[in-house]
């Protein structure tokens, strides 16, 4: 709370003088306000766990213009009005020069709006959200993970190329999101010759999937389309073998459908599951075997797509930083917008427009508790129109 | 001269005939200790410089209000609210509304989600009145979940999103929510209203009427009282409370989104009341003073908050279930007493 | 008449086969919580904490090496344990008080807010899976009915059936049924009361137990898994009857019925917001339910 410099003349003088050398060791403070509680938390250790490693490394091999990383962590329990509070604590109290790690994506339009206000920037790695870079985006804000819409173009493209002209049917969660990320893909699917036969929405934490099963059944569906999450995921997919469902149909889904935070409880019955997703950990690139295998090291667990982002925003920070040579906020901001850095899923470039990160987009199969690529999609055709107008 | 709201008033009565109008009871002297210590607290910041700590204290008082409106059903009227969450939250949209679409005015805001409120306090007590113990707090907790679920899903609020981009809001030309002073000052000044609202009522008959509602509800038929719409009455208040607490949110951190009628909200005030003291008024105010400051401090050390906040909750349960103040008030109350009667207080 | 009969076979039935297999799982969550109040007169809000702390303790016992037989014994035992503990040790310090309604459910509230965080910090906040010990399905009438389901119900019937045998026909359930009905007077005839409540609430406890295993391989195990039963399971025991086991029987099976029909015509995101809506009505035109309390039913 305290709020002093002590400005002393002897002490303003030698500031003055000492001035790049003193700034070269003061460290550049990063806020992060992840869910390390409740339900997301998951998400928000494999976020720290990527935030980690990546200033590790960064400060081994000299830090960010010279200076040191030093993250501040918070807890937002995946509820926005925590998230703006201790967002508001890192830029007042700590004060923080820039801040990631929200989760859900009320927690990010909420930050990103506080952050307009105090005048800096912030980025998210998990949330996807089209809204984010979209209809409600902010100068402040800028995303370096996919979105759902690159999401659902990989998977379109996929299912297009090995599943011509299917019937697919589609089960959400009934809440906006849910219903909205499978109307995109539907949107996504129907460009490319798929036919709808059946669309259900079941209540978010929904127990018990059996009574959408006689309707599943009936439609006879070649690919059922799903975008649950989390819990919700590991039931359905365990019922769906259970009541023999998924014999002999190919399940595709969101994302966020199966992760590593619910595969081990989803088991064999994900096996055979395809998704379009920004990062695997089957990746096969120099820069992404070190990173798995520096993960894997110190955290004894392997990365999934939001410690692999997590990991390059700090280096997509660093890349604009040094670039703009300053963390003065509007330099840094210019310095972002169409820059390009290296991440272990490739070079991604981060689109002037609207601040979405563009990057090559994967199917992705799991098989046996593993992700492999099965597709594969450039980053312009996947990235979708810029409709931010905002700035 | 307000009198005690503790069961000490019998014995301390025929005193407070006789000393001079000048001496205040135990309670009012806490809550002139709060309230002074949250001006004195604003002064300080205000000297700081510091703005997150200021916002964080009107947070406090916002939910403070919160607490304000389940005191005023849990230790007045003997019901057990666990969803006034949903009053809270939707004063807080209507609020994010009206300030988004129509006016930045803080008087037309609040005036628009008192009047919200009280319909929809009107509607829920309709249901819910007719309940007592856990019944109402069933249904209390039902209404708030289905409402909940409603605004969740409906994209022309925000859907799970919420609303973002509430302006700053104008209290009178160049004052408004935008400066934090200012707006901890307003918000002090209001919960301050409630408090005294409240304090009155209680000394009114008609906050006889509730006592007599809660000790023995049965009785007060056979003596011509319609308790039914005395308990709906001060379900309709309690809900006025809440909303207005709740309309001040938006104006304070420029967003609302559907978390806030969840069940955590509506526990947090439960617990908030249980450790200031059920039935004082101002201890609802202290312990949402402290547990906010608590939730946030332990918040940055450990991820397991919830669980210390939990167990210290179960401890007072179990052995202060009169809260903090409820305890406080009598020790002072004696204290004063006794300094009154060595300062030679005649007979 | 061919289309009817289709109906019948491929909509209706297999809709009410569900219902019934997920009604046995309520009336096992209700019938702990309304022996619970209807000995005790406490409102456990912990209930559903207690159903998750089953599953977690199968989880830890398969994962020691037990087969999942042997976590269905034990389960229920170490819960009976632990619920004798949390009503000798937390439950009675309350329950002289005289605002004993208010404080036992303030205090089982904030019991469940520390066992839900608990199992979070013990086992982490991600889902963990049990294995269904039954696998395969059968055929029943032209449709696939997983085995282990099959199972589930019967053995949910012979548990409901078992405790209404030991509530009403046997003398340990006389004595249980006159500490409910005049505690007093059964404490002058030499009922040990204290015990006995104790014993209770560790029964209901256990009943909530043995639900969270066999559930488990259906519905997954993961911290916040004891709210999922917390809204319907109290509604089928307020509309059945605070404390009737008749009631909660029947209110649960009939309700997830009219839950699984009805989630045929209409959203099934409004489902629990129907059974809330009967809550309330039933509360409104008649409060003590369908049946009466457990000392008169």
């Amino acid at each position: 709370m305290k709020n002093t410099f002590r400005t002393t003349p002897i002490a303003l003088a030698l500031a003055c003088l000492a001035g790049t050398a003193l700034a070269q060791n003061t460290p550049i403070r990063i806020g992060v306000v992840t869910p390390l509680s409740g339900t997301y938390a998951g998400i928000g250790q494999q976020v720290k766990w990527g935030l980690d490693l990546a200033a590790r490394q960064i400060n081994a091999a000299g830090g960010v213009a010279g200076r040191p990383l030093e993250l501040v962590y918070e807890d937002e329990e995946a509820n926005p009005a925590v998230a703006v509070q201790k967002a508001e604590k890192l830029f007042q109290v700590n004060k923080v020069d820039f801040l990631t790690g929200t989760v859900n994506s009320g927690s990010t339009l909420a930050v990103g709006q506080l952050a307009e206000r105090n005048n800096r920037l912030i980025a998210t790695t998990v949330s996807f959200a089209d809204s984010i870079t979209g209809d409600k985006c902010s100068p402040n804000v800028f995303r370096v993970n996919a979105r759902a819409g690159m999401q659902s173009a990989a998977l379109a493209d996929w299912m297009a190329g090995t599943r011509p002209n299917a019937n697919v049917f589609y089960l959400g969660p009934d809440y906006e999101m849910g219903r909205s990320t499978v109307a995109a893909f539907k949107q996504a699917a129907e460009a490319k010759g798929a036919k709808s036969v059946g669309e259900v929405f079941a209540p978010l934490d929904n127990k018990d999937y059996s009574p959408f099963f006689g309707q599943m059944r009936s439609s006879r569906p070649a690919v059922i389309y799903t975008s649950v999450a989390g819990n919700d995921t590991v039931r359905l997919f365990s019922q769906m073998a259970e009541f023999g469902i998924s014999r002999n149909v190919q399940v595709v889904g969101a994302s966020g459908t199966v992760t590593s935070q619910n595969l081990p409880a989803i088991g064999k019955a994900a096996d055979g599951f395809v998704t379009g997703v920004g990062y695997a950990t089957s990746i096969d690139s120099p820069e992404n075997r070190k990173f798995v295998a520096d993960f894997e090291a110190a955290n004894k667990a392997k990365p999934d797509l939001y410690g692999a982002d997590s990991y390059g925003v700090l280096f997509f920070y660093k890349a604009a930083v040094e670039k703009a040579g300053s963390t003065d906020t509007d330099k840094v901001r210019a310095a972002m917008r169409g820059l390009q850095w290296s991440t272990p899923q490739g070079v991604k470039t981060m689109r002037a427009g609207d601040h979405q990160a563009m990057q090559d987009m994967y199917a992705m199969r799991v098989n046996g508790g593993q992700f492999e690529v099965v597709g594969q999609v450039k980053a312009d055709a996947a990235i979708g129109a810029d409709v931010c107008t905002r700035f | 001269m307000s009198s005690p709201i503790t069961t000490t008033a019998v014995a301390a009565a025929p005193a407070a005939h006789r000393a001079p109008a000048r001496r205040l009871s135990a309670a009012s002297w806490l809550a002139i200790v709060f309230f002074a210590g949250a001006l004195l607290f604003g002064a300080v910041a205000l000297a700081l410089g510091d703005v997150f700590y200021l916002r964080l204290a009107t947070e406090a008082l916002i939910f403070g209000g919160l607490a304000l409106s389940v005191d005023l059903l849990l230790g007045r009227v003997g019901l057990l609210p666990l969803g006034q969450a949903l009053f809270f939250g939707l004063g807080a949209y209507v609020s994010a509304l009206v300030l988004k679409h129509w006016t930045d005015s803080i008087w037309l805001a609040l005036a628009v989600a008192l009047v919200f409120s009280a319909l929809a306090g009107l509607v829920g007590g309709l249901i819910a009145i007719r309940s007592k113990g856990v019944y109402f707090a069933l249904i209390s907790f039902g209404l708030a979940q289905v409402v909940s679920k409603l605004i969740y899903n409906t994209r022309e609020l925000g859907a799970s999103d919420g609303i973002i981009g509430v302006p700053a809001a104008a209290m009178a030309p160049g004052l408004g929510s935008g400066t934090p002073q200012v707006f901890f000052l307003l918000v002090l000044g209001l919960i301050g209203a409630f408090y005294l609202a409240l304090r009155y009522l209680m000394d009114t008959p008609m906050g006889r009427q509730l006592d007599a509602i809660r000790i023995n509800e049965h009785r007060v038929a056979f003596l011509g009282v319609d308790a039914w719409r005395y308990k709906l009455g001060a379900f309709v208040a309690a809900a006025c409370i809440a909303g207005v607490s709740g309309a001040l949110y938006p104006m304070l951190r420029g967003f609302v989104s559907p978390e806030l009628m969840f069940f955590q909200v509506s526990g947090h005030a439960v617990i908030n009341v249980i450790v200031g003291g059920t039935g004082t008024l101002i201890g609802p105010l202290y312990g949402s003073a402290i547990l906010t400051g608590l939730r946030s401090v332990v918040g940055s050390f450990t991820a397991h908050h919830h669980i210390v906040i939990g167990v210290l909750f179960v401890v007072v349960v179990i052995l202060m279930p009169r809260g903090l103040i409820g305890y406080a008030t009598p020790v002072l109350q004696r204290w004063l007493d006794r300094r009154h009667h060595s300062a030679g207080d005649r007979t | 008449m061919n289309h009817a009969l289709d109906w019948l076979q491929f909509v209706l039935a297999p809709q009410m086969i569900n219902g019934l297999s997920i009604g046995v799982a309520v009336v096992l969550m209700a019938l702990g919580l309304t022996i619970i109040f209807g000995l005790l007169d406490v409102i456990n809000m912990a209930h559903g904490e207690f159903y998750a702390i089953g599953a977690y303790l199968a989880v830890a016992l398969l994962g020691l090496g037990l087969s999942f037989w042997w976590a269905l014994v034990l389960t229920p035992l170490l819960m009976a344990v632990l619920g004798y503990a949390t009503e000798r040790g937390l439950i009675q310090r309350v329950f002289h008080s005289k605002d004993r309604h208010t404080l036992t459910l303030l205090l089982t509230f904030g019991v469940a807010v520390v066992l839900e965080d608990a199992l979070k910090i013990v086992f982490g906040a991600n889902p963990l899976r049990v294995e269904a010990p039954i696998a395969g399905a059968t055929e029943v009438l032209g449709l696939f009915f997983p085995n282990y389901r099959l199972f589930v119900m019967l053995l949910g019937g012979a548990l409901i059936t078992a405790v209404w045998l030991l509530v009403f026909r046997t003398s340990l359930g006389a004595v249980v049924r006159a500490a409910a009905y005049d505690r007093h007077m059964s404490a002058s005839l030499g009922v040990p009361v204290q015990r006995v409540y104790a014993a209770t609430f560790a029964f209901g406890v256990a009943l909530a137990g043995i639900a969270g295993v066999l559930l488990a391989p259906i519905y997954s195990v993961f911290p916040t898994m004891g709210r999922d039963f917390v809204l319907i399971a109290f509604s089928v025991v307020i509309i059945g009857g605070m404390g009737s086991i008749k009631g909660a029987v029947l209110a649960g099976l009939l309700l997830t019925q009219v839950q699984s029909i009805s989630s045929l015509y209409i959203s099934p995101v409004w489902s629990d917001p129907l059974l809330f809506g009967i809550m309330v009505l039933v509360l409104m035109w008649r409060p003590q339910g369908l049946f009466g309390k457990l000392g008169s039913a």
